[in-house]
């Protein structure tokens, strides 16, 4: 299943995976939901592009986008776009989206036990994916099914491939949704939270997993998650998202050592720290997260800044590119304040 | 999964073989079939004859194994009414049941099910909101009801054959088991449905589904593969359930649609005080019910992987 | 053939429960519950959602209208219900017969009301009976376990085992006629199903989270039962009370309809549709058995509505 049409063959190469001014709002009865609010970022063969942030915080309703799993009624797209090197998503009819899923986009979920249909044999789901995509034989998808299994590190995979899910291990059946992923050497991996229902040791495991695919592949991943401790080392661009906007976005060490927006530095200072100090205290970001269907005017995250002015409270700060920021840089942050946060964090890594 | 099978065989054994003790001290102890009921007077050198003829003047345990062996080999004694053997009473009833049962469990399968399909898939639409509607008239509308209805204004039209009719009049087996049929369906279909619209919305919500289509795959594969295979399970073993009742003898519609099944012949037998009907009769009925139901337990956990192992 | 809801093929849905917020990562730390009795903010709740719901209210209503109908029925009823007047027999419906009179001549209307009491009574007794016995054998076979559990267990199995009306017809034959004994057939025919029920709810809410908590902070064994498991577990043996009442009514007229359990001159429903039926034949009157067999169905429906009504507004989360 190649993408043999539309190659756009003028200006600069698209981007493999481009999210454009994206806007997804539900009506519901408690008024529309602005679950994401015009949202762009892209990605590359080969990248891997973290999206942080709380839940209800837009980033899986972006993801599944993408993939057109948000049924539409109740959800509708004002604004933006999605494009696959160049060809637009949200536009192609439903069959041709059809093609796409599992074949050249694919997507690891959360919660691998409930992912998995548990009255199915693993092997029969994996196979599945390849004879959903490719025309051939059950033997043939079988057989590419273990192979799949052994790569993603499963011991024994004859015997496993016969095997129910729930006869699997937590971080197992994680490997194997990567399997089933993979299966069609998709372009781009969608992996929503992979981790977070996974011990910690395991984490490392797929994490590692995930980056030795990915270099043997060139696959393009996407690493949506709560979790900044794992994106820290496995992430090269790092989005934070909040109340369905983009906040700050830059490379790794940008968002880590150079953090310009008062809610990347919250979740920075409320990350346990091996290497400070344990005198040192946690800083929560106090509140809740708002409801996507009552968001503060202004800047969003403004009820629970500590470096908020009436300022906030005006308009949406739009992403700026940071101050001092290098000219091939594309580190930019929504926020006024930015170089209160650019002060408070240089005191902290003082300490 | 054998060490399953075995305790709950175990189980339905201990069960059928109390309740059968039960239904004997019932019927033998309590109620003497031989002393005068009612209108019918029976002299007492008669009830000593009929005592001693149908060997109830021996000790309690041993009617009772006696019967019981009786039983195993099939004989079943001759009825107290009109001297048949009642192993061919019954055996004339039984397939009637079993007809009716097999007709009735059809209909409301394919109509249950489709309709909680239909119901579940097109939620809220004018579909679902007409399965709703009708399963709750059909299941608050007790079967007797809906029994009567149609006895009296379905019955002797069109293909239906009349109600009440003479015993002398043959009915084709195929009209006979119709409206008796449809009587029955229609309550198991409501339940089905419901069961069906439940188990499937649920399991379309589930986390499994929405990988299915991240796959890729159509939604009618998602739905008639992935959702069915796992919504149906409820379903089935209620099915099963439902057979177990049925062939213990519709009692209510078979009475009323005069059909003569397995239930007809235990009202008439009650009515005549007839113990050695009742006895094989009551005994089978719990029986089969023990039987499906431990079978349905099985099933389940064929169906389900996740029951096997623990 | 009466369908008794069988609560072990019951949808999860059946499981009332109150839980702590579920774990895919959404936070909504209010929605904590402990497993106390309703708060006052909880029952005006309650009523509330109750009272939004359309056919629940009907029920209400209905079911309200029945049973003083009931009671006043010594008071309100126009002729003696037993009291034949041959003269005046297969009367169609009018002013001084609202339903028409029977082939002896009686009142239908009266014989109708006399009918309802008998059927309210013998509902409710039913009920009560079979809840007590249901929840208190349900709930010592679930928390007790093991051994008390295994025994309850096979015994329900026993009598579950006995297709319900055959059953009940067997102990009537067995104790004889009477309003008593049809109760008395009812209750144990009926009981298991309330055991079950009840069982299946203490044994999930005692492995649940809300109760190791309680017991984590020494709570002793009686106090979380009555205050934690209790509450919870009570509730869909609550709603199903109100549907067991309309499962006995129609148990009773089967009954009375196959010649079962009470004399075969009350003025019983199920009674009254096999006289009404056997009129067609002869006279062709349909209003006979039509008005009796309306009446058991109003009656069931509106008990089945209430029942609904109350586990929609017990748990909206079922919705």
């Amino acid at each position: 299943m190649s993408s043999a049409a539309e190659i756009d063959l003028e200006g600069p190469p698209a981007p493999l995976l481009e999210v454009r001014d994206l806007r997804v709002h539900f009506k519901t009865d408690y008024g529309v939901v602005k679950a994401v609010d015009g949202v762009s970022w892209h990605v590359n063969e080969g990248e891997t592009l973290a999206i942080v942030g709380e839940s209800g915080s837009g980033k899986s309703v972006s993801a599944m986008t993408i993939l057109g799993l948000v049924p539409s009624p109740p959800a509708t797209f004002p604004t933006g776009d999605v494009f696959l090197r160049g060809r637009s998503l949200l536009k192609m009819p439903e069959k041709q989206q059809r093609k796409l899923r599992g074949s050249q986009i694919a997507m690891i979920f959360q919660d691998p036990l409930t992912a998995l249909n548990p009255v199915f044999k693993v092997g029969d789901q994996i196979a599945e994916m390849v004879r959903v995509h490719q025309d051939v034989t059950k033997g043939v998808a079988r057989k590419r099914a273990l192979d799949l299994l052994g790569e993603v590190g499963i011991p024994n995979p004859a015997v496993r491939l016969n095997q129910y899910p729930h006869e699997f291990s937590g971080g197992m059946r994680q490997r194997a949704m990567i399997a089933m992923a993979l299966a069609n050497d998709p372009h781009v991996l969608l992996a929503d939270e992979p981790t977070t229902a996974l011990d910690v040791t395991v984490q490392a495991q797929i994490m590692a997993l995930l980056e030795k695919l990915q270099h043997e592949r060139n696959t393009a991943i996407v690493l949506i998650t709560h979790d900044l401790g794992v994106v820290a080392s496995h992430a090269d661009r790092i989005n934070v998202m909040y109340a369905g906007k983009i906040v700050e976005t830059g490379t790794a060490d940008e968002i880590f050592y150079q953090p310009r927006h008062a809610y990347t530095f919250g979740l920075l200072s409320s990350l346990p720290r091996m290497d400070r100090s344990r005198q040192e205290r946690l800083v929560p970001i106090t509140g809740l997260p708002p409801s996507l269907a009552n968001v503060p005017r202004g800047c969003a995250f403004h009820p629970r800044c500590a470096f908020a002015s009436d300022l906030c409270v005006q308009d949406v700060p739009e992403l700026r590119p940071v101050d001092g920021s290098a000219a091939a840089s594309e580190h930019r942050a929504a926020c006024v304040h930015s170089d209160r946060v650019a002060m408070a964090h240089d005191e902290r890594v003082a300490q | 999964m054998g060490k399953f099978v075995i305790r709950r065989l175990a189980q339905a054994v201990l069960v059928v073989i109390a309740a059968t003790l039960l239904l004997f001290i019932g019927l033998f102890v309590l109620g003497d079939p031989f002393a005068s009921t009612g209108d019918k007077t029976v002299p007492p050198e008669t009830q000593q004859i009929l005592r001693e003829r149908f060997g109830m003047d021996k000790s309690l345990p041993m009617q009772y194994l006696t019967y019981l062996g009786n039983l195993f080999t099939g004989d079943l004694g001759i009825d107290f009414n009109q001297r048949r053997p009642v192993s061919e009473m019954i055996g004339d009833a039984l397939p009637a049941t079993a007809r009716l049962a097999l007709v009735a469990i059809v209909l409301d399968v394919l109509i249950g099910v489709v309709a909680g399909i239909i119901a579940a898939v097109w939620r809220y639409s004018f579909w679902d909101v007409l399965v709703t509607v009708l399963t709750t008239l059909a299941i608050g509308i007790p079967v007797f009801v809906i029994g009567i209805w149609l006895r009296q204004k379905v019955s002797g039209t069109w293909i239906f054959p009349g109600v009440p009719r003479p015993f002398t009049e043959v009915v084709p087996w195929y009209q006979e088991v119709l409206l008796p049929g449809i009587t029955l369906a229609i309550v198991d279909a409501a339940f089905i449905a419901r069961l069906m619209r439940g188990s499937m919305l649920e399991v379309l919500r589930a986390d499994y589904i929405r990988t299915a289509r991240a796959k890729g795959l159509g939604e009618r594969s998602v739905i008639m593969k992935h959702a069915f295979r796992n919504s149906i399970i409820p379903v089935v073993t209620y099915i099963g359930i439902s057979i177990g009742v049925l062939m213990g003898g519709a009692l209510i519609t078979e009475t009323l649609f005069q059909y003569h099944g397995v239930g007809f012949l235990l009202i008439t037998s009650i009515r005549q005080n007839n113990n050695p009907v009742i006895m094989p009769l009551v005994t089978f009925a719990v029986l089969i019910y023990v039987l499906l139901s431990m079978i349905v337990d099985i099933l389940y956990a064929y169906l389900d992987p996740r029951i096997r192992l623990s | 053939m009466t369908t008794t809801p069988n609560p072990d093929l019951s949808m999860p849905a059946q499981a009332v429960l109150v839980e702590p917020a579920d774990h895919h990562g959404d936070m909504q730390p209010e929605e904590v519950q402990s497993g106390k009795k309703p708060s006052r903010g909880q029952l005006a709740d309650i009523t509330r959602r109750y009272r939004r719901n359309k056919l629940a209210m009907v029920g209400l209503v209905v079911v309200t209208i029945l049973v003083v109908l009931a009671v006043f029925e010594p008071l309100i009823v126009p002729y003696d219900p037993y009291d034949q007047n041959l003269v005046n027999a297969l009367q169609q419906p009018s002013a001084d017969h609202w339903f028409g009179t029977d082939v002896l001549g009686r009142d239908l209307y009266s014989g109708m009301l006399y009918g309802l009491r008998l059927a309210l009574i013998v509902g409710i007794c039913t009920m009560l009976g079979s809840m007590i016995l249901g929840v208190v054998l349900g709930a010592w076979a679930g928390y007790r376990g093991r051994f008390a559990d295994g025994m309850i267990m096979r015994i329900t199995d026993i009598f579950l085992a006995f297709p319900f009306l055959i059953g009940a017809i067997l102990v009537v034959r067995t104790f004889g006629s009477g309003l008593t004994q049809v109760i008395v057939a009812l209750v144990i025919l009926g009981w298991p199903t309330a055991a079950r029920l009840m069982r299946g709810q203490i044994l999930s809410l005692r492995e649940s989270e809300y109760v190791e908590a309680a017991r984590s902070i020494g709570a002793s064994d009686t106090r979380i039962v009555s205050r934690h498991i209790l509450p919870n577990a009570i509730q869909p043996v609550f709603i199903y009370s109100f549907t067991s009442i309309g499962v006995a009514v129609v148990a009773m007229a089967s009954l009375a309809y196959l010649g079962v359990g009470v004399p075969s001159d009350t003025p019983e429903w199920g009674r009254l549709i096999n006289q009404g039926i056997e009129q067609v034949q002869v006279s062709g009157k349909d209003y006979l058995w039509m008005f009796p067999s309306a009446a058991i169905c109003i009656t069931t429906l509106a008990f089945a509505f209430v029942a609904d009504g109350l586990r929609d507004a017990l748990d909206p989360k079922l919705r």
